[in-house]
């Protein structure tokens, strides 16, 4: 590499356009299925944490220390399990999303005022109603905030997926790292980020369409 | 500030909705028979929350339960809808112990309002309030009529509310919805623990007319819950006193209640002025038999005129403001009826004939008796 080399060639970039199309949709899936089974695990397991409440820390203890493995072992470790597919690559990613999600759905539900639990039990709901109608919803802010913190640390991980042959925007970044080229390097990383940001974004107006109540809105004069 | 304070001049300006006037309801008899509560703190007999209640709450009638917190108030309420069992003894409505009834089926029968309110900040006024019908499955349009029939009964513009969330109403119509919603689904009976509490003094008083209005209006049952003498005397129709402990110490009219203290410590939780309290639930009219003639008595600023059906606490004020030292009361055409001074204040406080009629006919009847509550609104036809 010399110093003539610039940074990012917009050749590259636009010869490689398809590419770069294929490894976003990898990348979307890749998250969106580990979001999406990680949200469904935590949902499951916080509920049942919350029926029998000597699971949580058992629950709790398991998804931190699922947690704490660094990522590149645990890839590794897999792999002579499961081999180099995406089902390896869901696996270390789904595990990643457990804490922050189990977490997240059990604040959310705690969070609902006890006087609004006292008054829905005591006008004659039912456990079921009280959690669907009335607990669930109001925990959807909670909810959807560790939703964003898991989406943005996920998009982030996919990257790291590339060493067992997946990994969407993250094939770019380790081929320039193995090639000593810094375009696919920076434009991978960069798509990464704008990836996160849009996806916390689009979390962000979710959250204010399924919350219309919690929108701040002035009081009619 | 104000905007919790002041009433909402577009509010009081509209018309009355074009709904039908509410039906009234069929109040229920509660009947508490040696109950007892204990919590199990330790197995050598923990401290009673409720000791041995024996009470019976008759039909349209408005029975508050005051005393100091830890006296069991608000575990008497809770045992009504089974948010609690008790530890022996029974509860019954209309002759049906709640024991054997479904809780949930009979939550939905039984209006509750906590002072918190409780509102479900996720749903709409309209939601809210359509709440237990929705759990009864009404059909969709019945439900709106009644939402709409209810927001007009408490005074709030059903098109301005409907679609609004808690969290964009004051204070004193969150604590009015609560009470809509409780209504409902046309309880026969309505259990309110300290539901004004958290409003403040001028908005309570607004509140309390309004409930009163309501309560003779629809003819519920209402369980009433509070720790403050005057709201217990202004509304109940009887007043239970309770102690620390969980015991009942007197169950009666407030006007019996505060003439006769059944012992000291009642008389003690009433306070000093619990002669002053009487003059407000004794009509002005009251004094009248023991007044004297009103041919020829000074006219105008001498001496003051008085309605009769003014709280008798009117009577005395005008009369202390008045060179006479004394008042004429008057009807509602302003004929002149008789004159008072503070000597037949006296002699009204001391005859036994100034005591309110017997509970049982005013709650059967549903309406008060003549000065046994200030009359809410002045307008109550």
């Amino acid at each position: 590499m010399t110093s003539t080399e610039p940074l990012v060639r917009w050749d590259w970039v636009l010869g490689h356009a398809d590419e770069i199309w294929q490894r976003l949709l990898e990348h979307v899936t890749l998250a969106l299925l580990a979001v999406g089974i990680g949200f469904a695990l935590s949902f499951a397991l916080a509920l049942l944490v919350r029926r029998y409440r000597r699971l949580r820390t058992p629950v709790t203890r398991l998804a931190g220390v699922l947690y704490t493995i660094p990522s590149l072992a645990l890839f590794s470790l897999l792999v002579p399990v499961t081999g180099l597919t995406p089902l390896t690559a869901e696996i270390g990613l789904v595990s990643y999303t457990l804490l922050i999600l189990i977490r997240s759905v059990l604040d959310g539900l705690q969070s609902v005022p006890a006087e609004v639990r006292e008054t829905a039990v005591g006008m004659g709901y039912t456990p079921w109603h009280l959690l669907w109608r009335v607990e669930i919803p109001l925990a959807i802010p909670v909810i959807v905030g560790g939703l964003r913190v898991a989406t943005v640390t996920t998009i982030g991980l996919v990257t790291v997926t590339a060493l067992i042959g997946e990994g969407g925007f993250g094939y770019f970044i380790l081929q320039g790292m193995q090639r000593f080229y810094t375009t696919p390097l920076i434009v991978g990383a960069t798509l990464s980020v704008a990836l996160a940001i849009l996806a916390d974004g689009l979390l962000v107006l979710t959250q204010r369409w399924v919350t219309p109540w919690a929108r701040p809105r002035g009081k009619p004069a | 500030m104000t905007a919790t304070a002041s009433p909402d001049p577009s509010t009081a300006a509209s018309d009355p909705p074009q709904v039908a006037p509410p039906a009234r309801v069929r109040g229920a008899v509660v009947e508490f028979r040696h109950v007892t509560v204990r919590y199990a703190v330790d197995r050598h007999g923990s401290p009673a929350a409720l000791d041995d209640l024996t009470l019976v709450v008759s039909p349209g009638e408005i029975c508050v339960l005051v005393g100091p917190s830890g006296c069991g108030k608000t575990t008497t309420l809770r045992l009504v809808n089974r948010l609690l069992e008790p530890t022996s003894g029974q509860v019954l409505i209309d002759g049906q112990d709640v024991a054997g009834l479904d809780p949930v089926l009979l939550r939905r029968r039984v209006g509750y309002v906590i002072q918190q309110i409780g509102l479900f900040p996720h749903q709409t006024i309209a939601e809210n309030v359509g709440t237990v019908p929705r759990l009864l499955k009404w059909p969709s349009d019945r439900i709106r009529r009644r939402v709409d029939e209810l927001l007009a009964l408490i005074g709030l513009d059903p098109p301005r509310m409907r679609e609004r969330y808690p969290a964009q109403l004051s204070g004193g119509e969150r604590q009015r919805i609560g009470v809509a919603r409780a209504l409902a689904a046309e309880p026969p009976l309505l259990l309110m623990d300290e539901p004004f509490a958290a409003v403040d003094p001028i908005v309570r008083e607004r509140l309390q007319d309004e409930f009163l209005r309501l309560q003779r209006t629809l003819g519920t049952t209402v369980l009433f819950v509070t720790h403050d003498v005057d709201e217990a005397i202004k509304l109940a129709t009887r007043v239970a006193v309770m102690r620390q402990g969980g015991r009942l110490a007197q169950f009666s009219p407030p006007g019996e209640l505060l003439a006769f203290p059944a012992d000291e410590y009642v008389a003690r939780f009433l306070g000093a002025d619990r002669t002053l309290k009487r003059l407000t639930v004794m009509a002005a009219g009251d004094l009248i038999r023991w007044g004297t003639p009103a041919d020829g008595a000074p006219t105008g600023d001498a001496m003051p005129t008085v309605s009769a059906i003014a709280p008798a606490r009117d009577a005395l004020t005008a009369m202390l403001t008045s060179s006479a030292r004394a008042v004429v009361l008057t009807d509602a055409a302003g004929r002149r009826l008789a004159v008072a001074t503070l000597n037949t204040i006296a002699a009204a406080l001391a005859a036994p004939g100034a005591l309110p009629a017997p509970p049982a006919t005013a709650a059967a009847s549903g309406a008060a008796p003549l000065g046994r509550r200030r009359d809410p609104s002045g307008g109550e036809p």
